[in-house]
């Protein structure tokens, strides 16, 4: 049976301090292939601390986390940056593009410490930014383009490598209610044509309501949302 | 999008991630390519640096390589007699028959000698004022010993032993304000007129035949009461011969009191003066070599504040599959590539002062290879070790931190 992309198993972060703070307090957290997910709740709720031990960025203090089953407790750091490189694909609300790269460049760069040839990234960063529709502007350097399409480049950037699990860090959290819609129609598109696993992070509820799945974090513990929504 | 997992393998750890070297130089200098004159600004500081010693190290050999040269055209096979002291202390003499014993050994290719007279020299009667020029009596082979040549007119000949002339070393040519022997200008020796028929080319080998007025050696000792005997016997040596000929001579211009006699190289005195701006030029040296150094110490200080500039492209590339290594070897090979094109930049620099310190001085340009090799090699190292400050700066940056938007 295929493991689930992501599974997170009792997983405790705490920040030391007077009194330590508990981020996530244990969190049981299983995404399978293919599933679209919003994880929701308001700021200092501990969603960018799950976004950050989901993406192996932070590690849990207790519990582990397991990503297309590989417990990553177990990865030396030099496997962890691969699994990175290869499985996961990031998006961020302030997009995290180099300005003085081309477009192209900055897609392709998402499969650079997989130590793939640079022919070859700019033929998949090539197919990536078609994907997304920015097929033309692929020699554009960044500060030439739209908010909305600095965020298409960025979502290119995050699947060129074919990652089991996309995470979307307010992905629409710096653009306004139409480009918002537009990228998340592209997620959405993402999602159903190509099968790809996303999991949204957001604090907006209306951007969680166009998603399956949703979650809650609240006070560092997570909950499903059912019911409500399409 | 799972094709890339081998579903038969699902705990199969994943691969390392791993940035190709051409990558890895590739991303490091993209971050100057990004800056432009910022990398100009920084890397001006290494080119001083670089620009300074290898001008130091390029001057300094060029004026060597001159010197040699002319050394070399001057012969090093001369040697030169001289009358020491006596074991009480008092000046010694050299034998009257000390030049011709000379000449009689088997690797003295020529010898002349030279008698020093007492008295003044002056323009013409009626001036008095000291100019510390001197008078030389020569037996006419003198020129042909040490390559004498005239600027002015001719050399003192044979034929012009027994005459009341005089050739007037460059210096004292100077000092007596004669530049011409047109209109035959005479000078005065004591209370005799001569008349100047030459004036010599200046000889570094022979700073004092310069201060002199020669006459010919048997005129002199007609005319004046003197002591007859050498006061330096100049002995032109076959050459590679130099070694075994200069203990012998000694013995053989004064067998009666060897350790009487000073036997000299005048081509060391000039080489002793290479040793000397050895000092200078080591000065000059450090003096870059501290340039250099403030230039490396800049280079950190950018390279810090470009880490600080660039914490989400770091926490960017880390999110991307950027391990420490990676991002640590991409500030280094930065710094290094800064301080490398600083390096570039100040060799260009530093050969074409040189160049142009040589044609002012007529010199031909030698700069020696070791410079600019180990110019850029400097650099190079230098840049590489301000950079790992910077670098485990970069690499130590805690992706999750480095991604979070920052105010």
């Amino acid at each position: 049976m295929t493991p689930p992309v992501i599974e997170l198993r009792s997983v405790v972060r705490t920040y030391p301090g007077e009194p330590p703070v508990r981020a996530l307090d244990g969190v049981d957290l299983r995404i399978d292939t293919g599933e679209m997910v919003a994880i929701i709740g308001p700021s200092g709720s501990g969603k960018s601390t799950l976004l950050n031990v989901m993406g192996t960025l932070d590690r849990p203090t207790e519990g582990s986390v397991l990503i297309d089953g590989v417990d990553t407790r177990e990865l030396k750091e030099r496997h962890l940056c691969g699994l990175r490189a290869t499985r996961l694909g990031f998006v961020f609300q302030s997009f995290h593009l180099i300005e003085s790269a081309r477009v192209l460049d900055n897609v392709a760069n998402g499969l650079l410490y997989q130590g793939v040839a640079r022919a070859e990234r700019e033929r998949r960063a090539r197919r990536a930014l078609e994907l997304v529709g920015l097929g033309e502007r692929a020699t554009t350097k960044p500060p030439k383009l739209s908010g909305g399409q600095r965020q298409r480049v960025a979502i290119a950037r995050a699947i060129v490598a074919e990652p089991s699990l996309i995470l979307a860090d307010e992905p629409t959290g710096n653009l306004d209610s139409r480009t918002s819609d537009e990228v998340l129609a592209l997620l959405d598109r993402l999602n159903a044509d190509l099968g790809a696993t996303i999991a949204i992070i957001t604090h907006d509820h209306e951007v969680a309501e166009r998603v399956p799945r949703r979650i809650t974090v609240h006070d560092g513990r997570v909950s499903e949302l059912t019911g409500v929504g399409s | 999008m799972n094709a890339s997992i081998d579903p038969t393998a699902p705990d199969a750890r994943p691969r390392r991630s791993r940035l190709r070297p051409v990558d890895r130089v590739r991303t490091g200098l993209g971050g100057l390519a990004s800056r432009p004159g910022r990398t100009l600004l920084t890397a001006l500081g290494i080119a001083i640096g670089i620009a300074s010693m290898v001008t130091v190290v390029g001057i300094s050999s060029s004026s060597k390589a001159d010197l040699l040269a002319e050394l070399d055209e001057l012969g090093t096979n001369l040697l030169q007699v001289r009358p020491g002291q006596s074991l009480f202390g008092d000046s010694a003499t050299l034998p009257a028959d000390a030049d011709a014993m000379v000449r009689r050994v088997a690797t003295v290719e020529d010898t002349a000698g030279i008698i020093a007279i007492p008295g003044d020299v002056q323009r013409n009667d009626h001036e008095d004022e000291p100019n510390g020029l001197s008078i030389i009596a020569t037996d006419g082979r003198v020129s042909e010993t040490l390559g004498l040549t005239a600027r002015v007119g001719r050399v003192l000949g044979v034929g012009e032993q027994h005459l009341p002339v005089v050739v007037l070393g460059s210096l004292a040519a100077e000092r007596l304000g004669i530049d011409s022997i047109e209109g035959g200008p005479t000078i005065t020796l004591g209370d005799d007129s001569y008349q100047v028929i030459g004036i010599l080319e200046s000889h570094p080998l022979h700073p004092d035949l310069d201060r002199s007025v020669l006459i010919g050696e048997s005129w002199a000792t007609e005319r004046y009461d003197i002591d007859p005997n050498h006061s330096t016997i100049y002995i032109r040596v076959a050459k590679d011969r130099v070694e075994v000929t200069r203990p012998l001579l000694a013995r053989t211009a004064n067998p009666a009191a060897p350790n009487e006699v000073d036997v000299s190289r005048p081509s060391d005195a000039l080489e002793a003066q290479t040793k000397v701006d050895d000092n200078l030029q080591n000065l000059l040296l450090a003096l870059g070599g501290v340039a250099l150094l403030v230039g490396g110490v800049g280079i950190a200080n950018i390279m810090v504040i470009s880490v600080i500039e660039r914490r989400s492209e770091i926490g960017l590339r880390r999110a991307l599959g950027a391990s420490r290594g990676h991002i640590r070897s991409q500030f280094v090979i930065e710094s290094a590539a800064l301080s490398t094109l600083g390096g570039a930049l100040g060799i260009a620099l530093g050969v074409g002062a040189t160049a142009a310190y040589a044609s002012s001085q007529g010199w031909t340009l030698s700069v020696p290879a070791t410079a600019l090799g180990g110019g850029v090699l400097a650099a190079l190292a230098i840049g590489a070790l301000a950079g790992l400050y910077p670098a485990a700066k970069a690499a130590r940056l805690d992706p999750a931190d480095a991604v979070r938007p920052h105010a």
